[in-house]
């Protein structure tokens, strides 16, 4: 079970935003500076605007070139731009109503299951740091609910912490083997690979393939393990599998793509 | 229509601007406007705002150009009007309509050419679409919950097919109505509706919003960097080494180029100012 007095706290990414606001403020200040600049010599003002909007102009250019190459040297980039634009859209179009009933509910009654509803719903919504609060009490509450040690090996192992991940999906699969149809064993099997633990990491992703049949992203996980563990051939093999071609949804499509090119890169994952 | 004489008695500030939008139409020619009337009455060049008119950015937008052009856009006024009017309150739609039509006038006064003139409530039209747009967002249960619903996918479409047409069509702004529009989402989405659990940073992008504007209502007032607004400095000027900084600074914008001489600066002059004078001691 995961150390619940030690987990690492969960904060949400500050650049996406900060980002952002930093170049609405850079671009706020221009017209005072050049003025500033213009009231002391207007020719170094126009001479001023005049770099500025050719650098932007070459700026934006040199971006251009740097996406089209991309895109030729790194093919899965068009997959990973699918799948940012997925992402958001989910979180645009996630319901912000189950987390605001989760949290009324448990202002009357508090369980696990309620604490379950509103960490699930808040990491719907990307608030790591809200998730992990309610998630952990829901185990606190109810320490035999496989369902909050896997939305916990979830919240961790994307926020990073793939330790204590691996511990959370080990007892939700300990609890109800099989649990949320394998996923709990392939995430336990992703986070010993995160570990560097390989030999452990190609064990429980054969056992998931075994018992709950290979997708594009376990086969791809399947793969990087077996590279990293020094089985050559049946990471390829496991690559092949991924890279298949057929109508995906975002996230296969990215882990499609990601496997055609694992080869190239020496099987670097 | 119908909505407007329902709900007369709440939607004041609709009223005001269509009876103000009509008597100005009356007064400076409803069939054929006349340009001088409409000069005097507040259309907007960018260059009369830098040369001290400010008011020409909010005043634009009560003047149309014939009557096919107000008849339109009060249309439009009087179906979107009400609702928004309703929904956000009387105080608050003033304020929306009138941001939405100064940001339509910076973004003429700021992209266009400078003695080009503008006139028509379009560019707060689209502002008001634009808050539609937000206040769509911010109800549902989800942020594109509005999708689901034809209303507000006619509006979108609307939106869509307007901001073509505006491309096509030679004399309409389309720089004021993407003005307007992005002022409109921007005020109402942060200013005029916030989130019933406003998120940590929304104080931080109010500031930066407000900084943004100020700034750009600034870049139009003074526009430092624009040649002809450089020249018209100099001429004022009563300093006679500030006057020729000036004149090469003008010289330099319109030449893009980072050094002016006397020779560029006479060029200049003979091109742009006065192309027909021989000597440039008279500038325009």
């Amino acid at each position: 079970m995961a150390d619940l007095g030690n987990l690492p706290p969960v904060q949400r990414r500050r650049w996406p935003v900060l980002l952002p606001l930093a170049t609405v403020w850079v671009i706020a200040l221009v017209p005072p500076a050049l003025w500033l600049v213009h009231r002391g010599d207007p020719e170094l003002a126009v001479r001023l605007a005049l770099a500025g909007s050719t650098w932007t102009t070459r700026t934006l250019l040199a971006l251009a070139l740097l996406a089209a190459a991309a895109l030729l040297l790194f093919p899965p980039a068009a997959a990973g731009v699918r799948l940012a634009a997925a992402r958001t859209r989910r979180l645009l179009a996630s319901d912000r109503g189950p987390l605001q009933r989760a949290l009324a509910d448990l202002q009357h009654f508090e369980s696990a299951a309620r604490h379950l509803d509103a960490g699930r719903a808040a990491w719907l919504l990307d608030d790591g740091a809200r998730a992990l609060v309610h998630l952990r009490r829901a185990i606190e509450l109810d320490p035999a609910l496989p369902a909050a040690h896997h939305q916990l090996g979830l919240v961790l192992l994307r926020t990073g912490h793939a330790a204590p991940a691996r511990q959370a999906f080990a007892a939700a699969e300990r609890l109800d083997p099989g649990h949320a149809f394998g996923d709990a064993l392939l995430h336990q099997g992703r986070a010993a690979f995160r570990l560097g633990q390989h030999a452990d990491a190609v064990e429980l992703l054969r056992t998931h393939e075994r018992r709950h049949g290979g997708g594009r992203r376990s086969q791809l996980w399947l793969g990087d393990a077996l590279a990293a563990a020094g089985d050559r051939a049946a990471a390829r093999a496991a690559w092949s599998a991924a890279a298949a071609p057929g109508r995906l949804t975002a996230e296969e499509n990215w882990c499609r793509a990601l496997a055609r090119v694992r080869p190239w890169f020496g099987g670097r994952a | 229509m119908k909505s407007l004489w329902e709900h007369a008695d709440e939607i004041p500030v609709t009223l005001v601007i269509l009876i103000a939008c009509w008597t100005l139409a009356l007064v400076t020619g409803l069939m054929q406007p006349d340009a001088e009337r409409l000069a005097a009455y507040g259309w907007l060049t960018a260059m009369q705002v830098a040369d001290g008119e400010p008011w020409r950015l909010v005043g634009y937008a009560f003047l149309h150009g014939g009557i096919v052009h107000i008849a339109f856009n009060t249309s439009m006024l009087a179906a979107a009007g009400p609702a928004l009017e309703r929904s956000l309150g009387s105080l608050r739609f003033a304020a929306l309509f009138l941001g939405s039509a100064v940001g339509g006038g910076i973004a003429v006064c700021l992209l266009r050419q400078p003695f080009e003139p503008v006139v028509g409530a379009s560019g707060a039209l689209f502002g008001l679409l634009g808050a539609a747009v937000a206040l769509f967002l911010r109800s549902g249960p989800h942020a594109l919950s509005f999708l689901h619903f034809e209303g507000p996918r006619a509006l979108l479409a609307m939106l869509a097919a307007n901001l073509v047409i505006g491309w096509l069509l030679p004399f309409v702004s389309n720089t004021a109505h993407i003005g307007g529009l992005v002022v409109g989402f921007v005020l109402t989405l942060l200013y005029l509706s916030p989130p019933r659990r406003p998120s940590p940073w929304l104080g931080a992008w109010r500031l930066a919003g407000a900084a943004l504007a100020a700034s750009l209502c600034f870049a139009s007032l003074l526009p430092v960097t624009r040649h002809e607004w450089l020249w018209n400095r100099s001429v004022d000027s009563g300093d006679a080494a500030r006057a020729a900084q000036l004149r090469r600074a003008a010289a330099m914008a319109w030449l893009r180029q980072p050094t002016a001489s006397e020779a560029d600066v006479e060029r200049f002059y003979r091109t742009i100012v006065e192309p027909d004078d021989a000597e440039p001691d008279s500038p325009r």
